[in-house]
């Protein structure tokens, strides 16, 4: 080997580490945010929780103990409504635009999709307020399951169309070569096979939403007391989070970080199910090993 | 009839040619374009019942443009559409009235790459008859059945029916996903290059199994394998682009003839390894 093919290696070499110590650096810059704030909030929030936190009201100020049983009922409540109402119309949409990506509908529906998610979520706040709370003259779990409804659809959409085209167009040409009809194809043979990704958005989208504060302050309010009534102001979590984050109390604070321990780990959990579900109903079918 | 072969000498259909057929489908000057480009041009073949029909011809010659135009699957390309003829049993399949449902049970396909779908081998090939309405389960059981004892795979999976059909080798899942083209009862199978993803004892198995189908259904198969061609077929059309670049028969006849005999120059170079 001569000289100078031995310098180009070298410098080869030190270029191929020089940039996979950029890679790793930017991994861990991705990575440390969310280590630090999940390990801050359990830090801060763990000693707080107590098996009570789960199944009591909270307590006014300065009076130990207390739980967050209002907002756990509230959050459910909303997003769980809101689910409801935006996932069939964001799937059926998704897989509109899936299907006829060129046509001008289709367009329309990423184009508008687009915009919806670019909305701050407190503009959809004041929409959901002006569209229930005002005509309803009173806020309620409704107005507030409307406005994470808004919230959650473009996720739902993109997410689906996302994921129905991945499906291979193998088999789709099969169900059709049937002499199946698209809309039966859509259902019987695309829909299951995208499953994994659906769960995906659909996860995606309450995780966003059951996250949200700023929007609750128009519709849901709040209430320190439990309400499964739909037509009534509820309390959810994030709102909760920043009543007591807000306020000039130490035993608030540390309530706050509770809060926020129980949201990240509930959205945690229902992932993690989610999940298990996809993975035992794809081993049952044979799609994963 | 032949007593069953082993893997190693695949039946000959020798006796084809002397028998004579009526004509199941009958292809006239059909072209193909997608938007303005013509991808097939003036192809006119009729095609024998209960008869292996082989296309062959390099890659890009349009063979499976035209097989698809077949069963109507071009019309799921947006901006595709076909000028001339395709008229099975009398009846033209690209009139107005026509009904693609229809077209596409009368005339089944298989594709390239063994595409069963995410279900059980049962759900698999119950989804054709289910389509149509056949509701009872001892009628499915029967259908079932009997669609996986035509395509072979029977015995092999007899016990394990509501396992996922993905959980099947290679080859045994073409043989399902010709199975599920059967179980809707059609006249003609369209075969894609049935056997190109398929090792070569599961591509044996995949032609005696067009030996027995052959005896009820017409079967077009389209193919780069020239072995294959002359192993399988009765009748071999062979195309190549022309200065269009669209897609044309230059020869069609009986296979021994072509591989043979053949009339045109650049078939015969094709069909013995000159080029393609």
């Amino acid at each position: 080997m001569n000289h100078r093919s031995i310098r180009r290696q070298i410098w080869r070499k030190s270029i191929n580490s020089v940039m996979l110590a950029l890679c790793g650096a930017a991994a861990l810059a991705v990575v440390a945010p969310l280590l630090l704030i999940l390990g801050y909030v359990v830090r801060e929030g763990l000693p707080a929780i107590t098996p009570q936190f789960f199944t009591a009201l909270p307590t006014p100020v300065g009076v130990p103990g207390g739980g967050v049983v209002n907002a756990l009922a509230g959050s459910l409540m909303t997003v769980g409504l809101g689910l409801v109402m935006a996932a069939p119309v964001g799937i059926l949409a998704g897989i509109y635009a899936a299907m006829h990506p060129d046509n001008p509908f289709g367009v329309l529906i990423r184009f508008g999709t687009d915009v919806i998610s670019g909305v701050p979520s407190i503009v959809m706040g004041i929409f959901a307020y002006t569209l229930v709370v005002l005509p309803q003259r009173h806020f309620s779990a409704l107005s507030g399951g409307v406005v994470l409804a808004f919230i959650m659809l473009p996720t739902l959409t993109r997410t689906t169309e996302e994921m129905i085209r991945l499906v291979p167009s193998s088999l789709r040409d099969g169900s059709l070569a049937l002499g199946a009809p698209e809309w039966k194809t859509t259902i019987d043979v695309l829909l299951p096979a995208a499953l994994n990704g659906l769960v995906t958005g659909i996860m995606l989208a309450v995780a966003r939403a059951a996250g949200e504060a700023a929007p609750m302050m128009f519709t849901a309010f709040g209430n320190p007391f439990i309400n499964l009534d739909f037509t009534q102001p509820v309390e959810t979590l994030p709102h909760m989070i920043f009543t007591y984050a807000i306020s000039p109390y130490g035993d608030w604070h540390g309530k706050a970080w509770a809060t926020a321990l129980v949201l990240i780990t509930l959205i945690l959990l229902l992932n993690v199910a989610a999940r298990l579900l996809v993975w035992w109903r794809g081993r049952r079918l044979g799609l994963v090993r | 009839m032949q007593p069953s072969m082993g893997l190693r000498t695949p039946p000959v259909r020798s006796d084809a040619e002397s028998v004579p057929s009526a004509t199941k489908m009958q292809i006239e000057n059909l072209s193909i374009f997608y938007r303005d480009f013509r991808a097939v041009s003036n192809v006119s073949l009729s095609i024998g019942a209960q008869r292996i029909t082989a296309i062959i011809g390099p890659s890009g010659c349009g063979k499976s443009t035209l097989l698809r135009a077949l069963n109507r699957m071009n019309d799921l390309v947006p901006g595709s559409h076909a000028e001339g003829q395709i008229i099975l049993d009398g009846q033209p399949l690209y009139a107005r009235n026509v009904d693609v449902v229809d077209v596409r049970r009368r005339i089944g396909m298989v594709f390239q790459r063994p595409n069963p779908f995410p279900k059980s081998i049962y759900d698999n090939v119950a989804y054709g008859p289910r389509l149509y309405g056949v509701r009872s389960k001892s009628n499915l059981d029967e259908l079932v059945e009997k669609s996986l004892r035509q395509a072979a795979l029977w015995d092999e999976v007899r016990d394990k029916l509501h396992q996922s059909g993905l959980s099947l080798s290679g080859g045994q899942q073409q043989r399902l996903c010709i199975a599920r083209a059967l179980a809707v009862e059609p006249e003609v199978i369209l075969m894609d290059e049935p056997a190109s993803a398929l090792d070569p004892i599961s591509t044996l198995r995949i032609e005696e199994l067009m030996h027995d189908l052959v005896k009820d259904y017409t079967i077009i198969i389209v193919t780069h394998n020239m072995q294959q061609a002359a192993r399988v077929s009765d009748f071999t059309a062979m195309m190549m682009i022309d200065e269009h670049r669209a897609g044309r028969v230059i020869e069609y006849n009986a296979t021994r003839i072509i591989f043979t005999n053949p009339t045109d120059r650049r078939t015969e170079d094709y069909v013995t390894g000159r080029f393609g």
